[in-house]
């Protein structure tokens, strides 16, 4: 019986070509949205799973509350380590990890240079190995990474210093161009979905500030891991850390209370209040909203497939009438019915996972990341596929199957049966108002979106980011006399304009912020953000100065220049009242000479803070160079050269400034390239299953389209009469979507510090969009039908 | 075989009731041939529909094989239509989606008759009506008078003890017509089948053994065929 329901089907499909490619295209794409959604997060949710004690592993992380907010971090203070393991007994193992960056080097047998690269190290108790259980290919942890200045590398990072990973045990790797290290352990490679992405990890016993007992300097480069006791309840430890906080911090007279926290080794991934070293973070709310879009992908997939079905269950009912006097019992029709969505619902999946595949590489291109549709890798995958296609049949097939095998044989064989009296028309209007609802929402919210990020790309941030390079500077001392020389000689290059040297960029997430007093008054509110820079700074960035001077040319911290917001946070009403105060940071003492205009120290996400420039010359980890906008490929390329040979024994690093700040915006770019793409899909799928059920509904009105014809009315007036119900419900589907958007829309912008205004437009152009896309549909279809001519449809009757 | 007494049908329209059927009062035994006849709008499709428990009279008794079916539940019923009744259409009412022999077949699945017995009586039944090299066409691809002998064949493969007939040469030409209606008699007579036949014409009324004439919902009249 199943094998021949399973070829009426596929006859069925066959006969109605046109529903059956509307079926299929609209649940498979669906479907091989869904997918792409599944196997992403599934990818997300893989990061740092392949550790054997994963539940039982938590990051310690610093949190502060001052009176003006919160602050976080996902570093602690390097003493906290050896303090906590004294101290909480639920632990059973502590380890500290450093991480470090800078040049390192392999010396081949003479002691000669073989192979250099600016890259990030980690410096590691021998615990650390405990606690993650990583696959050594040679070594032990306990035994060879406990001595000062030995080194472990990933089985990759050996094969890049040394050609080949057995070579490379005994071999010496030189740290920032003084710390000799042996190779003693060599272990495979991390995946990619990890937060601790270590390729060489030097013992802890390395680590030139290991005995730092200074509990009040958080770096963020500090981390420090902890494995609960098997038996140890995480509410008692945390309680022993409260506890722990508590008496060390007592006393405590910074400007926020400092306080430590457990965090669960799975939400290191997930939660952008703290970082993590692998620099990537992809938020639960993020994973939430992408479900919630597949989650629509299939829903308005399915609605499709219920109202093509319903609607064309009036020419199953003869069928139907037929096999009920045959003696069928309802459950056998429904099981017939279930069994066609089932076909439909697998040749979809086919053509998704095809869809999928050749999707896939832009997915991986816009994640950057290695995301996996291997079914025998990952079971899982399969699972979700075959639980797909299960539901999809089950959410759109049952309900028809139920209309059409509840139909009344006598009526069914008499042909009584029509799309008014076969039930489902209501449910039609409302599925369909519920699937245009979903399109206009996330059409709203799309153009939004792209708003918004249009705004964030062309807001003036207060400086130049035109033809400006940032090019990284080794700040030894040895390398910090040969700055002015080398600025000397860069300013030589042709259609290089003007250097600087500095600790950071206008805007960027590397801060340092510190107490301050003002005249002598310590501030415990707020701390304000601190800048080395030097005298050419402000011409370099373009930043306007709007009372004062700039900084004199000076090594050290002589004067401060101060933004706006630092006068509104200290209550300076007119920028003039500042100059000559006195303004002490870190035990220097300098009046403010400058007021800056203010500039976005940050993403757009975040308000500007308060900040106070000074010059010092050992800060200067950068220089900014100006350059001709039509040169910049000339002049960077002249200033590595120059750059290569003063520094022969550094890493040359550059980016431009431009390119810095895309950074920033990353996830809102992915985010961008997503909604515009699931908003067509889903626009595809809407207006597809419309022009199917508009197909249906017209034909099925045929003899009532005639016989209007035959008393007169015109084919426009035809037109209007079956598009018109068709336009209203898609209006109403907008009207339905606009609070809807609105709060979704609003909640998304909140996020952001600065943000367009939400206007009336981008909700009227959805709802033109939407109209005008309904009306094109649906007039091709009933232009057709009101264009037949009358005799063909009433000759039969 | 069938004793219907006092079958009334009427449906109510704002507190109206229009009669379809009233007082009707008959039996019909085992191996009888009956055409019922009438003018349009008499109650004949009503009274066969009851009679194939599609419709339930208002008032009244129905009897099937000693059986009260009045108001009979959906798996009876269906056991009656698996067993008992078969039903030939004046459209024919083929499944288009299905060839000849599955069509003939689709009875016998629903009766769960094994697959080596459907086959044989599949082709059995084909190898009677002479439709053997028909058997893989699609009903589209068939004349009328054609489509009509598979709809009798599949009303006959589940070897029902009636087979009731709404019109079955309605649309069919005067030759086919004849064609159908010899065969209806030779099952009557040579298998004893109990057929029920709506019919307008009165040549193919002939071909049964009694007639019941009916108008406005009344038997007017209970003739029988002289042979």
């Amino acid at each position: 019986m199943f094998k021949l329901n399973l070829k009426i089907a596929l006859r069925n499909l066959w006969k109605h070509k046109v529903y059956t490619f509307i079926n299929i295209a609209g649940l498979s794409v669906g479907m091989a949205g869904c997918i792409l959604i599944f196997i992403f997060i599934r990818y997300q949710l893989s990061y740092d799973d392949d550790f054997s004690n994963k539940d039982r592993i938590y990051r310690v992380v610093s949190n502060w509350t001052y009176k003006t907010g919160t602050d976080a971090s996902q570093g602690v203070p390097i003493p906290l380590a050896a303090a906590i393991r004294n101290d909480i007994p639920q632990l059973e193992k502590v380890a500290a990890i450093q991480r470090a960056t800078g040049v390192l080097a392999s010396l081949d047998q003479s002691g000669k240079l073989r192979f250099k690269d600016y890259e990030a190290v980690y410096l590691a108790q021998p615990e650390f190995f405990e606690i993650f259980n990583f696959n050594w290919l040679s070594g032990k942890p306990a035994r060879d990474l406990i001595a000062p200045n030995t080194v472990a590398l990933s089985e990759k990072a050996a094969i890049k210093y040394f050609g080949d990973w057995h070579n490379a045990l005994g071999k010496i790797l030189r740290f920032q161009k003084n710390e000799d290290c042996r190779v003693t352990a060599i272990f495979k490679d991390r995946p990619e979905n990890t937060s601790l992405p270590l390729d060489v990890v030097f013992s802890y016993a390395t680590f030139s500030l290991k005995d730092d007992k200074n509990f009040g300097s958080v770096r963020s480069s500090s981390e420090c891991y902890v494995l609960l006791k098997a038996d140890a309840q995480l509410r008692v430890a945390e309680a022993a850390l409260a506890k722990f906080n508590d008496t060390k911090y007592k006393n405590n007279d910074e400007s926020g209370k400092q306080y430590h926290t457990f965090q669960a080794l799975n939400d290191i991934h997930h939660n952008g209040n703290y970082g993590n070293f692998a620099g990537r973070i992809v938020e639960k709310s993020e994973i939430y909203s992408l479900s919630i879009i597949g989650l629509f992908l299939i829903l308005t997939a399915c609605i499709n497939f219920i109202n093509l079905a319903t609607a064309q269950a009036i020419g199953r009912s003869k069928e139907v009438g037929i096999r009920k006097v045959m003696g069928a019992e309802r459950r056998q029709l429904i099981v017939q019915f279930l069994s066609e969505t089932l076909a439909l619902s697998l040749i979809a999946m086919v053509l998704a996972c095809v869809l999928t595949e050749a999707a896939l590489p832009y997915l991986q291109q816009l994640f950057d990341e290695k995301i996996s549709f291997s079914l025998l890798q990952h079971p899982v995958i399969f699972v979700f596929l075959l639980g797909l296609v299960v539901l999809v049949s089950l959410v759109a097939g049952f309900y028809p199957a139920l209309i059409i095998s509840g139909f009344n044989p006598a009526l069914a064989l008499k042909n009584k049966i029509s799309a008014n009296s076969s039930a489902g028309l209501g449910l039609r209007r409302i599925l369909l108002v519920l699937q245009f609802t979903i399109t206009t929402v996330l059409v709203i919210a799309t153009l939004v979106v792209l708003k918004q990020m249009n705004y964030m790309r062309e807001k003036p941030l207060g400086f130049n980011t035109e033809a400006l390079a940032l090019v990284g500077l080794p700040a030894d001392s040895l390398s910090q006399q040969k700055h002015l020389n080398f600025k000397a000689r860069l300013l030589a290059i042709p259609g290089l304009r003007q250097v600087s040297f500095c600790d950071v960029p206008p805007s960027s997430n590397n801060v340092s912020e510190s107490d301050f007093s003002l005249n002598g008054a310590r501030n415990k509110d707020f701390q304000i953000r601190t800048m080395h820079i030097d005298q050419y700074y402000f011409e370099t960035f373009g930043i306007d100065l709007i009372a004062g001077t700039a900084l004199p040319k000076s090594d050290t911290a002589n004067a401060f220049v101060v933004n706006e917001t630092f006068l509104k946070r200290n209550n300076i009403v007119e920028p003039e009242k500042a100059l000559g105060k006195l303004l002490t940071i870190n035990d220097v003492t300098a009046p403010i000479i400058g007021v800056s205009k203010d500039f976005n120290d940050k993403s757009l996400h975040e308000q500007i803070s308060p900040i106070a420039m000074s010059s010092n010359k050992w800060a200067y980890y950068n220089m900014a160079v100006k350059m001709d906008a039509h040169e910049m490929l000339d002049v960077m390329a002249a200033v590595e050269e120059l750059w290569n040979e003063t520094f022969p024994n550094d890493v040359y690093d550059a980016s431009f400034v431009n390119d810095d700040l895309n950074e920033y915006y990353n996830s809102e770019r992915i985010m961008g390239v997503l909604f515009r793409v699931f908003s067509l899909v889903i626009i595809f799928i809407s207006f597809v299953g419309l022009f199917g059920l508009i197909s249906f509904v017209t034909t099925q009105r045929t003899r009532e389209v005639a016989i209007r014809k035959v008393l007169g009315a015109s084919t426009y007036e035809v037109v209007r009469l079956l598009n018109g119900s068709f336009l209203l419900l898609v209006f109403m589907a907008n009207l339905f979507a606009w609070p809807l958007a609105y709060i979704l829309i609003n909640k998304w912008l909140s996020q952001y510090a600065y943000r367009i205004d939400l206007s009336i437009w981008p909700f009227l152009t959805a709802m033109f969009i939407s109209m005008l896309i309904t009306l094109l549909t649906v007039s091709l279809r009933s232009y057709k039908v009101a264009g037949t001519n009358p005799v063909d449809a009433l000759k039969y009757e | 075989m069938i004793a219907l007494s006092n079958i009334e049908k009427y449906y109510s329209n704002k507190g109206v009731k229009n009669y379809v059927l009233r007082h009707v009062t008959t039996q019909i035994s085992q191996g009888e041939f009956v055409s019922v006849m009438g003018p349009s709008g008499a109650g004949k499709s009503t009274l066969l529909n009851i009679l194939g428990l599609l419709e339930q009279p208002t008032y009244g008794k129905y009897e099937f094989m000693g059986e009260d079916v009045s108001a009979l539940k959906e798996s009876k019923r269906i056991e009656l239509y698996r067993h008992h009744i078969g039903f030939v259409f004046q459209a024919y009412h083929l499944i288009d989606e299905m060839t000849v022999a599955e069509n003939i077949e689709a009875p016998l699945l629903y009766k769960k008759v094994g697959s080596a017995e459907r086959k044989s009586r599949v082709a059995d039944v084909l190898d009677r009506f002479n439709i053997v090299a028909k058997k893989d066409l699609f009903p589209n691809q068939l004349s009328g008078g054609q489509q009509q002998l598979v709809g009798i064949a599949r009303a006959l493969v589940a070897q029902p003890s009636i087979i009731l007939a709404d019109e079955p040469t309605g649309n069919l030409q005067s030759a086919q017509a004849l064609q159908i209606m010899d065969l209806f008699k030779k099952l009557n007579q040579e298998e004893g089948i109990t057929i029920i036949q709506v019919t307008h014409s009165e040549l193919n009324a002939t071909y049964g053994s009694r007639i019941l004439h009916l108008l406005d919902g009344v038997i007017k009249e209970d003739e029988a065929v002289l042979a």
